[in-house]
């Protein structure tokens, strides 16, 4: 299907609110007033109303659907729900409210639970359910959950099959949910839907200077030496111990090996003791290239001398369980083990080296690595009721089609009732 | 808009506090004062309604009703916990740390027993009940919701057969009629957990009727299924819906050109 253009889509001159998370967007949504203002209810004629608030209102809903699809999924019938309060029911069986009446008995004195019940005089605003019938598409659906950044990316993710259905792939945007339905969408894709952008050139820089120490250690430790930026603390250990690496490597290897893991010691010593609190992003470069080291020093010496052993072990235990630092939490913190690490440096460590691995860093992704959430996002977060989401496996249940309740409307809309109004009647084809 | 993003909208270009920021106060939209954005479970309290049911072994009726959660909620997140527990099990990469930011940028309730999380008794507005009706009866006539329902339709269930915790009311009574609420409590529970058995029977017969009704045959690619079909299911005009296939004189557009047939269910 050919898509609309998108041509001035998030224009500032003839604003219109999107469905996406756009930094434009948010202060076209910020400053809609000038908007609705071109419905002009006092100067327009009443056609004229209507077909300004539907243009409004379809600009943000399904904007990426043909208008002739939009009319045949269009309906007139509105959902709303009443919450019947078991106390009351329990109570009265409903006789209550018309006794009395035919003797001249104004009103009857209603309990509390009944005006609870009918949502103590607020109006149900059945208007604000006129695009109900769009939130049951699976790309809008997606979109809702926060799966996607705008519906037209989330159209995009189903087209290329990565969206699931009850477990099965799901290549239509337009499959139009069934309550009791699971859908899933591939993690990968929604960590880059929603992560940050990539900077190829910081992923480029960061990955020079690795190339560069392998080729010259030496001009890697003359760098390392140099005066830290303020509040950023270099690796002391790293520097000093990094320039006996290359002596040592000619000797027996068991011993190049021993001083290679001392001068990992030494760097997580320095790391630790400087660096409690939230890290930089330099801090957390170097304790990825730390955790990388620690990494290729156990491997190394896997099947190394027996006085390595007490190092090598230091490290897999750091690797491995990070839950027994945990339970050992109330040892003397003073005390030092016989790998020279304090039980709080260890713990700390732990704790770093489970957070690397649990959001890592990888150029290889889309995305920018360690993942964070894409600018200007918060304000648009926010999944309505009729969706129960799991964001760990990025799968979602859609639980009920969106009702309306004294009140409270279920459908996401940027507009009030006068624009909905508008367009509800403009779809009721009796124009 | 440069103006607008340096005095006010910086603000939202990172979120560092815990908790949502909005346009407005707790609304996405601000023009829209009837949408709110209403708090989601979090993550510990999603992890109890999946011990609950699925080590406690509680039946989803009570468990709603303690917590004030939507049946079909406490479902849906007992499934979506189990795919992510089989998820951790066969050591597929979970999405945490969007999980996490998403989380801190959502509003959250926390569960507690008693307190509602959302309505959970709640029925449609039918549509045979949204038109006024005049109905002239005694005055002396003791008018309850069941004659109600009869007024509005035939085929129209009173409000009390139509709630989706028939047995909430049923407890309410019997506190009203001096029981303790212990013991009120207790009758509950044995009939959500009753009620849910004869729900899972009844489906489980249902699934069991089809099986019996159809015919499978493995293919090399495809499992071709047959289902026995009446050919007076095409009533009585020969346009029922329930009628299978092409009738004389009835439109059918399964082979037109451009015809997209996107599937209307998936089991």
């Amino acid at each position: 299907m050919k898509l609309r253009r998108t041509l001035r889509f998030h224009g500032l001159k003839k604003p219109r609110v999107r469905q996406t998370w756009n930094k434009y967007n948010l202060f076209n949504l910020a400053n809609d007033r000038q908007a609705l203002n071109t419905i002009g209810s006092n100067v327009k004629t009443f056609f004229q109303q209507k077909w300004a608030a539907k243009r409004l209102a379809r600009g943000y809903h399904g904007e990426h659907i043909k208008e002739r699809a939009w009319e045949r999924m269009f309906d007139r019938r509105l959902l709303s729900v009443v919450n019947m309060e078991p106390r009351y029911m329990a109570q009265y069986d409903g006789s209550e409210q018309a006794s009395g009446r035919g003797q001249g008995k104004a009103g009857s004195q209603e309990s509390e639970i009944l005006e609870k019940q009918r949502g103590s005089g607020k109006k149900t605003p059945y208007m604000q359910m006129a695009f109900a019938p769009m939130e049951r598409r699976l790309d809008i659906a997606v979109f809702r959950a926060l799966f996607a950044s705008s519906a037209r990316q989330a159209r995009q993710f189903c087209v290329h099959g990565a969206v699931k259905v009850n477990g099965k792939r799901m290549k239509y945007p337009g499959y139009l949910l069934n309550p009791g339905d699971m859908f899933q969408v591939d993690p990968e894709r929604v960590l880059f839907a929603t992560g940050a952008k990539k900077d190829p050139a910081a992923v480029a820089d960061a990955l020079k200077p690795a190339e560069d120490s392998e080729a010259a250690p030496e001009a890697e430790a003359s760098s390392d030496a140099e005066p830290p930026a303020e509040g950023e603390p270099t690796p002391e250990g790293a520097s000093a111990a990094e320039p006996t690496e290359p002596a040592a490597a000619p000797e027996d290897p068991a011993k190049a090996e021993r001083a290679e893991l001392k001068a990992l010691r030494d760097r997580v010593k320095g790391f630790l003791k400087t660096s409690f609190g939230d890290l930089s992003a330099k801090q957390k470069q170097s304790l990825r290239a730390l955790s990388k080291d620690i990494k290729t020093a156990i491997s190394k010496t896997k099947g190394g001398g027996e006085d390595i052993d007490g190092l090598s072990t230091l490290f897999s235990q750091l690797e491995v369980d990070t839950k027994e630092a945990e339970s050992n939490r109330n040892a003397p913190d003073a005390e030092v083990d016989e790998q020279g690490l304090t039980r709080s440096e260890r713990e700390r460590l732990s704790e770093l080296l489970a957070e690397e691995s649990e959001n890592p860093w990888d150029p290889d992704k889309p995305y920018a690595t360690p993942w964070r959430p894409r600018p200007f996002m918060a304000p648009f977060v926010f999944i309505p009721r009729y969706l129960e989401v799991n964001q760990k496996i990025c799968s979602a249940v859609y639980l009920r089609h969106p009702v309306a309740r004294a009140g409270k409307a279920e459908v996401p809309s940027p507009y009030g009732e006068l624009v909905n109004e508008l367009a509800f009647n403009w779809y009721l084809r009796r124009r | 808009m440069r103006q607008w993003m340096q005095e006010y909208g910086e603000q939202f270009r990172e979120h560092r506090s815990e908790g949502p920021k909005y346009l407005d106060d707790y609304r996405p939209f601000p023009n829209n004062k009837l949408f709110a954005s209403e708090p989601v479970l979090g993550e510990d309290s999603r992890e109890t309604i999946w011990r609950k049911v699925v080590q406690e072994g509680e039946a989803i009726k009570s468990v709603s009703a303690n917590f004030g959660v939507d049946m079909r909620r406490v479902a849906a997140v007992v499934r979506l916990k189990e795919v992510e527990k089989a998820w951790e099990r066969e050591g597929k990469k979970l999405a945490t740390p969007y999980a996490r930011a998403v989380m801190s940028m959502l509003p959250k309730q926390r569960l507690s027993e008693g307190q509602e999380f959302e309505p959970i008794n709640e029925i449609h507005v039918h549509s045979y009940t949204q038109q006024q009706l005049f109905l002239p009866t005694s005055e002396s006539r003791h008018f309850t919701r069941e004659d109600a329902a009869k007024a509005f339709g035939d085929n129209i269930l009173p409000a009390d057969k139509r709630v989706p915790h028939p047995e909430l009311i049923n407890l309410e009574k019997d506190v009203l009629s001096g029981k303790s609420v212990e013991e009120a409590k207790e009758a509950f529970e044995k009939a959500a957990m009753e009620s849910e058995v004869a729900a899972a029977r009844k489906e489980q017969k249902r699934l069991l009727h089809e099986e019996k009704h159809t015919t499978k045959v493995n293919a090399s690619r495809f499992e071709f299924r047959f289902k026995d079909i009446n050919v007076d299911d095409v009533g009585k005009d020969g346009r029922s819906r329930q009628g299978t296939g092409w009738r004389y004189g009835v439109p059918f557009y399964d082979r037109r050109r451009g015809e997209i047939k996107i599937p209307t269910k998936v089991e």
